[in-house]
């Protein structure tokens, strides 16, 4: 805890979760002994992760499904307890003091609502300034700045369960930045919305880290989140950190590959992933040119969304 | 300590339970089957008793005792074990301990709003009819003062309860069985079901020093100026009892409760 920067909003020293689990059993006999069964599983859901994440910064952390990611988050806002390791938020160590930590960090996740189900948004956000205890001056200069970044004024004085779900998480956000706290964390905030509502949720979180400067963990599996909003991105796979840079960088990395695009007579796309250093994209095309006529060629750089694919399925090997 | 966020938490508690208009009116209804089922019930006990008057209650100080008892048992209610439970399993329970305040505090609050609404929309009208039907057999005076100060500590220690049982399902994984218990031995050894006066001496002597009693009896007692709660004496040792068991049940149901939270933030859940 010494050397603690003020440049540093997250640090995370070679901590490790596991979880205790029982080993169940086959079968009604099985559940039976389950009882009184002691015979525990240990697993391991983040193994010796340490990171930093500066102030101001939009990062994005990756990783398949089970990789560990909710846990990670969750050790950050302090409802989990790190088996090992050292977790400083703003700081301080999270689950230590858990209220005081809560002051100052701001939590959507994608799939629940913190919202006051049976009443109209204003009223949830009435009551969280009183419960973040925000000056009136604040609140009120928050709402201008809402205003100004997205249309609110139509789901203001809506019941929050008469929402769409897109309307939903937007005001979820909103209230996750109402007392302004110097993180947010926003677990798969854009999970199940279309198009427009990602766009416009993109832009809101871009707009509000602009104007505050909050630092944003944002956990994710759309790859068009990361490349609108991220300059660096972790990707964790069964609890290890296997990457941990710019998205430049990555793609970079695997600057040699490219997606081949052909049109078929038929008028259908194929597509194909090939590694420059080994296989000539010449060669390719020459390759299928003999098989079948094609009638239109694109060559395209490595989308994001391919790399971290190339990523998990290398990991996975 | 900040009494705009708590007032701020029992509103929002106000309006959701406002919100749910119809169950208020259903609530009323079913107590209403209720107490018909209970009048026609003690009426027999009382025809084949022989005498107006049975362990020092007639049949209409028996009513007004069940009546009133129904009403605040609607009244002081709660539903932690269920909502604890049920926030555990689906994982919402992170979004409360997410909260900046807690989680004992904020839930208490938060629940404080539908009480208040309960003891307004069932609580007071069950009071006012008691008096019109019986003519004013309730004493009016200082007695409403110690009910509306016994009914409070009431809740606190009622909430204390649920926050000991809670745990317990966590831990079984069983929410419905021991809810149920939980719930039985309460209405039971609290007098809301049977008043405490028809117990035979021997159980009464224990069933008055447990808590259950300064839930429902002991303010019931103060309101209708029972068991002694018409002398400064009697008053005073009523309060003691409901101050024992307020302080005794709190840190025990601290202590639950850290043990539950260790296990959700160590286990998750």
């Amino acid at each position: 805890m010494s050397d603690l920067s003020v440049n540093e909003a997250v640090v995370m020293r070679n901590v490790c979760k596991d979880f205790k689990v029982l080993n169940r059993h086959e079968g009604l006999k099985g559940s039976i002994r389950d009882l009184f069964s002691r015979d525990y599983n240990t697993v391991s859901a983040v193994k010796d992760v340490t990171l930093t994440v500066h102030k101001g910064e939009i990062i994005g952390y990756l990783g398949p499904n089970g990789a560990g990611k909710s846990t990670t988050i969750k050790m950050m806002t302090g409802v989990l307890e790190p088996t090992s390791g050292e977790i400083l938020v703003n700081g301080k160590v999270p689950y230590k003091n858990r209220t005081e930590n809560c002051e100052n960090i701001g939590v959507v996740f994608g799939q629940r609502s913190q919202l006051w189900w049976s009443l109209p948004l204003i009223e949830s956000f009435k009551l969280l300034r009183d419960l973040y205890m925000v000056p009136q001056k604040d609140y009120e200069a928050m709402i201008e700045l809402y205003r100004s970044l997205v249309d609110i004024d139509p789901i203001l004085h809506k019941p929050v369960r008469q929402m769409s779900l897109g309307q939903r998480t937007l005001s979820d956000i909103l209230a996750a930045f109402l007392h302004n706290p110097p993180i947010v964390f926003l677990d798969e905030p854009t999970i199940g919305l279309d198009v427009s509502m990602k766009a416009k949720i993109r832009e809101l979180i871009l707009g509000l880290n602009k104007e505050k400067n909050t630092t944003v963990i944002l956990t994710t599996h759309d790859m068009g989140d990361v490349d609108a909003l991220c300059k660096r991105i972790v990707i964790i796979d069964k609890g290890t950190k296997i990457y941990d840079n710019d998205i430049e960088h990555l793609k970079n990395y695997f600057g040699s590959y490219r997606t081949l695009k052909l049109k078929l007579a038929d008028d259908t796309w194929e597509e194909y992933l090939i590694d420059e250093k080994t296989t000539d994209v010449m060669d390719v095309i020459m390759e299928k040119q003999k098989e079948k006529k094609i009638k239109d060629v694109k060559i395209l750089e490595i989308s994001t969304e391919e790399v971290i694919k190339k990523i998990y399925e290398g990991s996975a090997k | 300590m900040n009494p705009k966020r708590l007032l701020s938490i029992t509103r929002a508690g106000i309006m959701e339970s406002l919100h749910f208009r119809l169950g208020i009116f259903v609530t009323l209804f079913a107590n209403l089957i209720y107490l018909v089922l209970v009048y026609y019930l003690w009426k027999a006990i009382y025809d084949s008793s022989g005498t107006d008057v049975v362990n020092g209650m007639t049949f209409s100080d028996t009513m007004i005792y069940l009546i009133l008892a129904t009403a605040l048992f609607n009244f002081l209610e709660m539903f932690v074990v269920w909502d604890m439970s049920r926030s555990i399993q689906s994982g919402k329970i992170v979004l409360d301990l997410l909260k900046p305040m807690r989680f004992r505090k904020y839930t208490f609050w938060s629940y404080t709003g539908n009480h208040v609404v309960q003891f307004v929309l069932t609580f007071i009208p069950t009071f006012i009819v008691v008096m019109i039907v019986t003519r004013g057999a309730i004493p009016l005076g200082l007695n409403l003062v110690w009910f509306l100060i016994a009914t409070v500590l009431a809740l606190i220690i009622n909430y204390n309860i649920e926050m000991m049982v809670a745990p317990i399902c966590l831990f079984t994984e069983s929410t419905w069985g021991i809810n149920i218990v939980k719930e039985t031995i309460v209405l039971l050894l609290s007098g809301a079901s049977i008043p405490l006066a028809f117990f035979p001496e021997k159980a009464r002597m224990i069933v008055q020093y447990l808590p259950f009693r300064a839930v429902y009896d002991i303010p019931l007692s103060i309101l209708l100026g029972k068991s002694g709660s018409d002398t400064w004496q009697g008053l005073v040792s009523l309060f003691g009892l409901q101050l024992i068991w307020l302080v005794v049940l709190t840190v025990c149901g601290n202590l639950f409760w850290n043990c539950a939270v260790k296990k959700v933030t160590v286990n998750g859940g």
